[in-house]
């Protein structure tokens, strides 16, 4: 019980920490606007044609990148596949034993 | 587990918005928030909404797993030409091809549309796939 408290007390300190330090980060200068910044501003929409400049960069000026990502998720489920599909080999051997 | 009237009745009135909304972000990706990975997970919520109110099984005969994988490959593969086609078009490996096109004749967004249905629709098949693997019952 004793251990548990203080456990809690640790958690909402931890919390606690983590929030003044998004408020100093949130509250501090923004980053001052670079070269790369105020050229996808200015050029982002016009050059891939989307007008949500998120999906320019992630799908024009970096779409190997999301290429990448794609990758990922089709290795997990392949993984996930493999996995399950050897777990199962394992019972069949197991139950035919 | 006992299944309330509740989860049956909202599960199934829900689930048709929750995959009509997902493609919605699919679709509007370039124009509103949203896109192909946001999308595809909002698609596969629907399926996964689905399976925990009505079972794999059922589930399973509306989105067979062989068609879910399918769909993951060959939006993959699909991804890959589109990557190409860019390559072909004198743009790079997923370039934009419709960049030296005349705009008003071919948006130049279309690019962007093409690769966010693609994304969209094999992170979908992906993770719905993913859970009715790991949630069936009985093999």
């Amino acid at each position: 019980m004793k251990s548990g408290h203080l456990l809690t007390v640790l958690e909402v300190a931890l919390l606690l920490l983590t929030a003044l330090f998004l408020l100093q980060a949130l509250q501090g200068p923004h980053p001052e606007s670079s070269d790369v910044r105020g050229y996808l501003v200015e050029n982002g929409s016009h050059e891939t044609g989307a007008l949500n400049l998120v999906t320019a960069i992630y799908l024009g000026y970096r779409a190997f990148d999301t290429m990448g990502e794609i990758v990922v998720l089709l290795v997990a489920v392949t993984g996930v596949i493999y996995f399950a599909a050897s777990r199962e080999r394992k019972d069949e051997e197991d139950h035919d034993s | 587990m006992k299944k309330t009237t509740i989860l049956d009745l909202v599960s199934r009135k829900l689930a048709p918005f929750m995959l009509l909304f997902g493609l919605y972000l699919l679709s509007y990706g370039h124009m509103s928030p949203g896109g192909g990975f946001q999308g595809g997970v909002v698609i596969a919520s629907g399926v996964i909404l689905l399976f925990v109110a009505q079972g794999v099984g059922t589930t399973a005969s509306l989105f067979p797993f062989r068609t879910l994988s399918l769909v993951e490959a060959a939006a993959f593969l699909l991804l890959l030409a589109a990557g190409l086609a860019g390559l072909a078009a004198g743009a790079g490996f997923l370039g934009n091809p419709m960049a030296g096109v005349d705009v008003r004749a071919v948006p130049r967004v279309s690019m962007i549309l093409v690769y966010n249905v693609l994304i969209g629709l094999k992170v979908g098949a992906g993770i719905s796939f993913v859970c009715m693997y790991l949630f069936r019952e009985g093999r």
